[in-house]
């Protein structure tokens, strides 16, 4: 899914870098090919504007005489190319130029006159546009034009070789961006999966650098170092912990060798006896608190479950589930089990059935005789879900699972580290938050109005696996 | 019986020898790995009793070495390092059972004797089980008592089969958690005292001499004559 995702993000981001680069490439273009194209015409209409002032002059100078001799001369040899002239008398007969008569069919613009002539070549007749200038001449018209076909031809090639720009610089931008974007969109994949790698399993796991100093190393070199600092970290809080059980441990234990050596050893009186055992009880109760606190505190200090096995949520539902329905009755309940399966989740048997045992043997000891409890276990593709629920007091819903610690009042009550603790511990939903943690799941608690449902989900061994 | 204490913690292990030789077992102690795994390898013990935490070698070190050199001296490792994974390396390194201090004395004691008795009858598994006029046929799933037939859910025959097989032997309430559960932790309540009165209600009732009987302080066990101590 979110290879899925990023191969999108790559997609989407070559689709839009090859959108500008061929929306800017294609700006630049459009732009050179209307001022080429505008240059052109003003050259024509510069080359004409003169040509006219010209021969203005002439026949200023020479009178009508002149002026058709420097027409005659111009058509005949030195006149420049595609150059038309005509001059006309008032009846619109042809009185000098090279052009057989006056337009038939002139469109006029911004003081400019367009039309067509037709020029007898090899391959027939041809039209040719021609833009020119009319000037009266007493009685007289004399029109200066240029033939534009060339002109016209230079722009349409101009405007293809546009067009075909645009398209290459679309395609290339493309391309660039696609391989960019697949280029950074990996580098991304690579350190999503061995993020995914060190959550999962292992804390040795490292960013790969390719050498190059890009923000990609820069990157992975900070992540690699962060990882360090943690893996440390995680060294010395599992050396604490095992110092810690071992200093609090032995104590206990020479405590308890040394009451029960006294007990097998010396008669004692009744109370005195009573004393011991009740101390011997005392320890056990401390010993249990103690095996819950280092058991979070191991399942926090965990990224996850290393090499863990596969376990059937609904087989090992209907396993506690029958280990505590003589319990239950014995005490008026009646417990529920639905475990539908296999509903198999990445794990740890132990502290998954611990996680039951505490959800069960809670709902057990807080509901009154009479009431119900309720043990689901369901499966879908991705997730395997163990639900608790019970008709009991229930507890005070401030409490949030991300912060078990957290809650107050009936929750601390009603969650001590086990059922046979004092109230008042709260460390109960602690360990089975840090179980739920420790397996990549999510622990929500609702109100059952009344009573508590607590729903486990976890990630299906084939979700987890990929 | 010759049983081997290696353990650092002398005062402790003090008092544990005292228990075992009252418990009628030959017991000796070596304070640090290296001496422990000397004493060990000489073979003259029938059970070794292995601190996990000890001076110059720890004890997955001296099991692990111990299984390598062919030894099957059956090893019963202790360890304050109580988690789940904590168990699991304790085990894979070749130790039979693994008990997490404090412990009750009674708990060591049915272990010790439940390890011995499994190292001694180690591949004969006979199918059918007497007890008195109880008769158990693992094959057959069939449980009798002076020839009438009684009926058990899966749960209670294989909690009476694993007593039966250590007939006269004392069992814990943790040992019948582990071996016909599987569960490995303490739930505190008392589960198997329920699923055991209702054994003893399929089995004893209607019977004028108990044969599942409770041992205060410590499990239950199953024998013909009636326990000292006893409450059941």
């Amino acid at each position: 899914m979110k290879q899925r995702t990023l191969h999108y993000s790559s997609t989407r981001l070559a689709v839009i870098y090859a959108g500008l680069c061929a929306l800017c490439v294609g700006a630049v273009l459009w732009m050179g090919f209307l001022i080429t194209a505008r240059g052109l015409t003003r050259e024509v209409d510069r080359v004409i504007a003169a040509e006219l002032d010209g021969l203005k002059d002439e026949y200023d100078q020479g009178g009508l005489a002149r002026l058709v001799a420097t027409l005659n001369r111009r058509t005949d040899s030195w006149g420049r190319s595609g150059a038309v002239y005509l001059l006309v008398d008032a009846r619109n007969h042809k009185v000098a130029g090279n052009v057989s008569g006056w337009p038939l069919q002139p469109r006029y613009r911004d003081g400019w006159v367009l039309f067509d002539i037709v020029a007898r070549e090899r391959s027939g007749n041809i039209d040719h546009p021609v833009r020119a200038r009319i000037y009266a001449l007493d009685g007289y018209r004399l029109l200066v034009g240029t033939d534009i076909s060339e002109r016209r031809m230079i722009a349409t090639r101009l405007r293809d070789t546009t067009f075909w720009g645009i398209g290459f610089a679309a395609l290339l931008s493309a391309l660039i961006g696609w391989w960019y974007s697949r280029h950074v969109a990996g580098r991304v994949r690579e350190v999503a999966q061995t993020c995914e790698k060190i959550i999962s399993d292992d804390l040795t796991q490292r960013l790969p650098q390719s050498g190059s100093r890009n923000e990609f190393d820069q990157l992975a070199a900070a992540v690699n170092h962060m990882l360090d600092r943690i893996e440390q970290q995680t060294c010395t809080v599992r050396a604490t912990f095992n110092s810690a059980a071992h200093d609090l441990r032995s104590p206990l234990h020479r405590m308890r060798v040394r009451l029960e050596s006294a007990v097998s050893r010396v008669p004692l009186e009744h109370a005195a006896h009573s004393a011991v055992e009740d101390t011997i009880a005392d320890l056990e109760r401390v010993q249990r608190t103690l095996a819950t606190l280092l058991q979070i505190a191991q399942a926090n200090t965990a990224s996850a479950l290393r090499g863990g096995e596969a376990v059937d949520l609904a087989e090992l539902g209907q396993e506690l589930g029958e280990l505590y329905d003589p319990e239950a009755r014995q005490r008026g309940l009646t417990l529920l089990v639905r475990a539908r399966g296999p509903a198999s989740v990445s794990g740890n048997r132990q502290l998954l059935a611990q996680l039951v045992a505490n959800l069960l043997e809670n709902a057990i000891k807080y509901v009154p005789a009479g009431g119900r409890i309720g043990l689901t276990v369901e499966a879908t593709p991705t997730l395997a879900s163990l639900i608790v629920s019970d008709n009991g007091p229930g507890i005070a819903l401030t409490a949030s699972a991300a912060a078990p610690r957290e809650t107050h009042g009936p929750t601390r009550h009603r969650w001590a580290s086990s059922a046979a603790d004092p109230p008042g511990s709260g460390l109960g939903l602690s360990l089975v938050a840090a179980v739920v943690r420790m397996h990549r799941g999510r622990l929500a608690l609702w109100d059952n109005e009344p009573g508590l449902i607590v729903r486990c989900d976890f990630p299906s061994v084939t979700a987890a696996l990929s | 019986m010759q049983i081997l204490l290696v353990e650092d913690d002398v005062e402790a292990a003090h008092h544990v020898l005292q228990g075992l030789e009252q418990g009628g077992y030959a017991a000796e102690l070596a304070t640090d790995g290296r001496s422990g795994l000397a004493r060990a390898l000489a073979g003259l013990f029938d059970l070794l009793i292995i601190d996990r935490m000890l001076p110059y070698m720890d004890g997955l070190s001296i099991v692990t070495s111990l299984r390598q050199s062919g030894k099957r001296t059956p090893v019963l490792m202790l360890s304050a390092l109580g988690t789940v994974s904590d168990r699991v390396d304790g085990l894979r390194a070749g130790g039979d059972d693994y008990l997490i201090k404090p412990f009750a004395f009674l708990e060591l004691l049915a272990r010790v004797e439940a390890l011995l008795r499994r190292h001694a009858l180690e591949g004969a598994v006979p199918p059918v089980l007497r007890v008195g006029d109880l008769e158990l046929n693992a094959l057959g799933r069939r449980v009798t008592r002076a020839g009438r037939e009684i009926t058990l859910t899966a749960k209670e025959f294989q909690l009476l089969e694993f007593l039966m097989r250590r007939a006269g032997q004392v069992v814990t309430r943790t040992m019948l958690l582990e071996a016909v559960w599987n569960l490995h932790f303490d739930p505190q309540t008392n589960l198997i005292d329920v699923h055991m009165s209702r054994l003893r209600a399929a089995v004893d009732r209607g019977f004028e001499r108990p044969l599942l009987h409770t041992v205060r302080g410590a499990g239950y066990l199953v024998r013909e004559s009636a326990v000292t101590a006893e409450s059941s």
